[in-house]
C-alpha cells in the first residue's frame, strides 16, 4: 500500500518535471516525421511513440493513444489531425499550426520533384527495389510501437474484450473507425461505472 | 499564370474529400470521382497517383492531393488541394484539441477513455493485419525474403534500439541489395 502511494507521488513529480516541447523542436521533429512516414498514418504514431514517450518522456503512452484515437475519429487525414492535437497539447494553437506545416512540407517538396518525372520514377528498377525494402519495415515499425502502447491501455480486464470485438469488427466487417471509437466510449462508461460501484 | 477558377474548384473538391473521408485509401474513390468529374485526370493517371503517393513519404491522402493539384493547376493547385484536405484539421481538430485539453481530466472523459484506448489498440492491430496481408502475401504465397527483412528490422528496432529513420534507410539499402543486386 505504502509503495503504491510513493509510486503515485513519484509519477506526479515526474509529470511536473517533464517540460513541454518548444516550437522550434516541434518544427524539426515534425519535419523528420513527415520525411520518414511510409505506409500510412500509423508509422508517424510509431515515430512519436519512440521520440516523445520512450526517449524524452514528454507524454505517456496512453496520452499518445488518447490523441491518436481522437485524431483517427475526426474527418480528414489522421496524421494531420494528430499533428494538430499534439502540437496544441505542447504549445497551443501556434504549436498546432507549426507541427502541421512542418509535417506536410517534406512530402510536398519530394512530390513536387517526383511528379515532374514520375513515369521515370515509377518504372525505375532501383527505386522499386528500395521501396520493396522499405515496405518490409512498415509492419515492424508499427508493431514495435503498438507493443509499447499496450502498457496502460487496459485499465480493467473487460477492456481486452473491447479490443477483441473491435478487431473483429474492423478486420472482418470493415466497420469504420468512428463507430469503433463510439463503441469504445460507451463500453468505457459502462465498464468504469461497474468498477466504480464495485469499489463502493 | 494559373486559372483562379480551377484553383478554387480544386480547393472545394478536396475540402469535400477531406470532410467526407477518414484518411488513407478511403479517399481514393472520392478523389477518383472528383478528378474525373472535372476532367483533371484520366483513369490511368489515378492509379499512378496511388503508386506515387505510396512511394514517396507522407500520408497517402495528402500526397494524392498534391499530385492531383499539380496535374490540374500546377504548384498553386497543389497548395489549394492540400489546404482543402487539411481544412478539417485546421478547424475540427483544433476545436477537438481545445475541448480535449479542457476536459481530459474530467471523470466522464476518463471513463470514456477507459474504453476508447482498447478500441484504438484494436485499430492498430487491424492495420497491422491488413498491411501484413498486402506486404507479405503475394500471389505466390508468403514471401520469405520480405519476412526475413522484417525480422531484421524488428531486431534493429527492439534490440539495437535504432531510430525509425535509420531503420527505414537501412531497409531501403537492404531492398536495393536483395531485390536489386541479388535479384530476388
Amino acid at each position: 500500500m505504502k509503495k503504491n502511494e510513493s509510486d503515485i507521488v513519484e509519477k506526479k513529480i515526474s509529470s511536473n518535471i517533464s517540460r513541454k516541447t518548444s516550437i522550434g523542436t516541434l518544427f524539426t521533429d515534425f519535419l523528420k516525421f513527415g520525411l520518414f512516414t511510409f505506409g500510412g498514418g500509423w508509422s508517424i504514431v510509431a515515430q512519436m511513440e519512440k521520440i516523445y514517450v520512450e526517449d524524452r518522456k514528454v507524454v505517456s503512452s496512453h496520452e499518445l493513444l488518447d490523441l491518436t484515437s481522437v485524431g483517427r475519429s475526426l474527418p480528414g487525414t489522421m496524421i494531420g489531425n494528430i499533428a494538430i492535437l499534439f502540437g496544441y497539447s505542447q504549445q497551443g494553437i501556434p504549436g498546432a499550426l507549426v507541427s502541421l506545416f512542418a509535417m506536410i512540407l517534406p512530402p510536398f517538396l519530394v512530390l513536387l520533384i517526383v511528379a515532374s518525372c514520375y513515369t521515370a520514377f515509377r518504372t525505375n528498377f532501383w527505386v522499386a527495389s528500395a521501396m520493396s525494402g522499405i515496405r518490409c519495415a512498415v509492419v515492424p515499425i508499427i508493431l514495435t510501437a503498438a507493443l509499447k502502447m499496450f502498457n496502460g491501455a487496459f485499465k480493467f480486464p473487460p477492456c481486452y474484450f473491447v479490443t477483441v470485438i473491435c478487431v473483429l469488427l474492423y478486420v472482418f466487417f470493415n466497420v469504420s473507425c468512428v463507430y469503433l471509437v463510439i463503441f469504445g466510449a460507451v463500453c468505457g462508461l459502462i465498464i468504469s461505472d461497474f468498477y466504480a460501484r464495485k469499489e463502493v | 499564370m494559373f486559372d483562379v477558377l480551377t484553383v478554387l474548384q480544386l480547393y472545394w473538391s478536396f475540402l469535400k474529400i477531406g470532410i467526407t473521408s477518414f484518411g488513407g485509401m478511403s479517399m481514393i474513390p472520392l478523389i477518383t470521382s472528383e478528378m474525373m468529374g472535372h476532367g483533371w485526370m484520366e483513369a490511368s493517371e489515378i492509379s499512378d497517383i496511388v503508386a506515387i503517393a505510396e512511394m514517396t513519404p507522407g500520408p497517402l491522402g495528402l500526397n494524392c492531393a498534391t499530385f492531383a493539384g499539380l496535374k490540374a493547376a500546377g504548384i498553386v493547385g497543389a497548395c489549394a488541394a492540400n489546404l482543402g484536405v487539411l481544412t478539417p484539421s485546421f478547424t475540427l481538430a483544433i476545436l477537438a484539441a481545445i475541448f480535449f485539453a479542457k476536459f481530459k481530466e474530467s471523470t466522464i472523459m476518463q471513463r470514456i477513455l477507459v474504453g476508447v484506448r482498447p478500441s484504438c489498440i484494436a485499430m492498430v492491430i487491424g492495420v497491422i493485419f491488413t498491411l501484413s496481408m498486402s506486404n507479405y502475401v503475394t500471389d505466390a504465397g508468403i514471401s520469405p525474403v520480405a519476412v526475413i527483412i522484417s525480422i531484421v528490422d524488428i531486431a534493429l528496432l527492439r534490440f539495437a534500439k535504432l531510430g525509425i529513420p535509420t531503420v527505414i534507410i537501412i531497409s531501403a539499402v537492404i531492398g536495393i541489395v536483395v531485390y536489386g543486386v541479388a535479384g530476388f
